[in-house]
């Protein structure tokens, strides 16, 4: 997908796939679907992630994939909720769908409906201030239906998090805000799954999930560029035979 | 007008279970009974205005009708982004209440003042814009806003503005005929009304009788009645509590060049300065050029042909004003 468009964000997708994953394969609750629970990928950049996640998890056909990012194409680079079904909301501007999702949260619960959010940002994106104001709102609203995910592959579009602002100790920013917090290998689908199933006791929860940017292909791992850089058809095949 | 709008949604809440009212921490005292009546219904979400917006986004997108209550500048200026993403990019119906249009809060300074909402309100596809010029246009808005499928911007003034309309009910998407004419017609829109009428006395007593229309759907205009009630006018003068360069004006000069219909456009708004002079309403719209009187002499200017360059005089007037 990222060779055949040529778009940037294949590290920042890497890193966040085992949440999808695990996500989708072992903790959302989608049938019926109006009664579902509800995924929010907040980092909008990571798209093509999301893409195949629903694709293999039959939202549309994989030939679905291959207008990704085209001309006359089918998905966008950054989420538009009338392009695929699965994507719950539009996203791609930073700091926008964490809060969309709080208030489906408050909103599910006014139903007493059962049905839960889940909301994955990033590192990066937590430097946004709307993050933060909601950070404010969502222990007074009891959203305990609420759980975010920060995918901290510890890199961001032009360094690393904690060079750029004062962004560590980042689980206890949020436990002093009066989430339930959890800290875990965003790579190993046990952990995640474990974190996401374990009760937020009355709070809205926050998993801190301590990701690899490029994870799985050794030439990106942890490496700045790859949040920008474009797959060639050598990158590919390299790739592939390591992911293999 | 505000009360009137509110009252339209508190009664609304009766008989609506998907109304939902929040607040930005704006309207001490607007809610009280409200509250009282449904605590569940309100929520004041504080001083996170990008929380807000995003926050109604999802409760719309969980079924449920949100109002957003705030003032216009951190309401239209600070959610923006929000407004663009959120709101109107989805398609979503939720009802921004934007208080104190124009000049309405003068003299508590320019962060205040909403002059270029309806600028903003123009980028956004899918944004209805509705700026009522008195209760019964506001109790109106409200009405429309909540049946509307798609996002509605409802742009009010402060309270206790009087009422102009004679009759109840009429269609908020089309533009009034408030006072017969035929020559000039006066097009305005919101917090303008005062000085529109009382221009309008003015003239009646020297025996010329412009036509008074108010356009509360700013955004999107209807072209057909527009070009169908404006027949055989001679000169629109349009009228707004607004920057002169981004309004209503700036709508219909673009109608003008679209549409080529036979009457001559003049504009009259704020001038594109910031403002730093401490005045009230009044003295704010003396100072910009739209009091009653600037109004009045704008029109008669225009009756019998006389041609007075309109446009250019209120600018060197308000160049004269402004220290440009």
């Amino acid at each position: 997908m990222a060779e055949r468009s040529g778009s940037p964000h294949v590290g920042s997708c890497l890193s966040c796939v085992d949440i999808l994953v695990s996500l989708y394969f072992g903790i959302l609750r989608l049938d019926p679907w109006s009664q579902r629970d509800v995924f929010i990928l907040s980092k909008g950049h990571a798209a093509m992630a999301l893409y195949s996640t629903l694709a293999l998890k039959g939202f549309f056909q994989a030939d679905f994939l291959k207008g990704y990012y085209q001309n006359k194409g089918t998905l966008p680079a950054h989420l538009d909720r009338f392009t695929g079904r699965g994507v719950e909301v539009s996203a791609g501007s930073l700091g926008h769908g964490f809060n969309m999702g709080l208030g489906m949260a408050y909103g599910f619960k006014k139903k007493k409906s059962g049905r839960r959010v889940f909301a994955l940002i990033g590192d990066g994106e937590s430097q946004e201030g709307s993050i933060w104001e909601g950070a404010l709102f969502a222990p007074k609203m009891g959203l305990d239906n609420f759980t975010g995910i920060i995918d901290c592959n510890n890199l961001q579009g032009y360094g690393r998090p904690k060079e750029v602002c004062a962004y560590e100790p980042i689980r206890e920013k949020w436990q002093a805000f009066g989430w339930k917090t959890l800290e875990v290998d965003g790579h190993s689908h046990t952990d995640l799954i474990a974190a996401l199933k374990e009760g937020n006791q009355g709070k809205p929860k926050m998993i801190i999930a301590r990701t690899v940017k490029g994870k799985g292909v050794s030439f990106m791992e942890d490496q700045l560029i790859w949040h920008y850089y474009l797959v060639t058809e050598e990158h590919r095949s390299r790739a592939l035979n390591e992911l293999q | 007008m505000r009360n009137a709008f509110m009252q339209a949604i508190f009664d609304a809440c009766e008989r609506r279970e998907d109304l939902m009212i929040l607040s930005g921490d704006a309207g001490l005292g607007v809610f009280d009974d409200f509250q009282k009546r449904h605590p569940d219904r309100f929520l004041n979400l504080g001083v996170a205005e990008q929380n807000m917006v995003s926050f109604a986004a999802g409760l719309s997108l969980a079924g449920f009708k949100p109002i957003l209550y705030n003032i216009i500048p951190v309401l239209m200026y600070r959610g923006y982004e929000q407004i663009r993403n959120d709101i109107c990019y989805q398609k979503l119906p939720v009802i921004l209440a934007g208080i104190g249009s124009g000049l309405t809060y003068a003299p508590q300074g320019m962060t205040h003042y909403s002059l270029e909402d309806i600028g903003l309100g123009q980028t956004l596809p899918n944004l209805t814009i509705l700026s009522p010029m008195d209760p019964l246009e506001a109790k109106m808005s409200a009405g429309y806003a909540m049946e509307a499928g798609t996002p509605v911007y409802v742009r009010l003034p402060k309270r206790g503005e009087p009422t102009f309309h004679e009759r109840d009910f009429f269609d908020i998407s089309k533009p009034q005929i408030l006072r017969p004419g035929s020559e000039i017609a006066i097009l305005f829109h919101g917090s303008i009304a005062e000085e529109v009428f009382r221009a309008h006395e003015e003239l009646v007593r020297a025996g010329i009788h412009p036509m008074i229309i108010s356009l509360p759907m700013v955004q999107p205009l209807d072209p057909e009645t527009l070009l169908e009630i404006l027949q055989g006018v001679k000169t629109v003068i349009c009228v707004e509590e607004h920057y002169e360069n981004c309004g209503l004006g700036n709508i219909l000069a673009r109608f003008h060049a679209k549409y080529e219909p036979g009457w001559r456009l003049e504009t009259m708004g704020v001038p594109h300065r910031f403002i730093h002079e401490v005045l009230d309403t009044r003295g704010m719209r003396e100072y910009c050029g739209l009091s009653s009187s600037h109004i009045s002499a704008a029109v008669r200017s225009r009756v019998g042909g006389k041609r007075l360059p309109l446009r250019l005089e209120n600018r060197l007037q308000a160049q004269e004003n402004m220290g440009g």
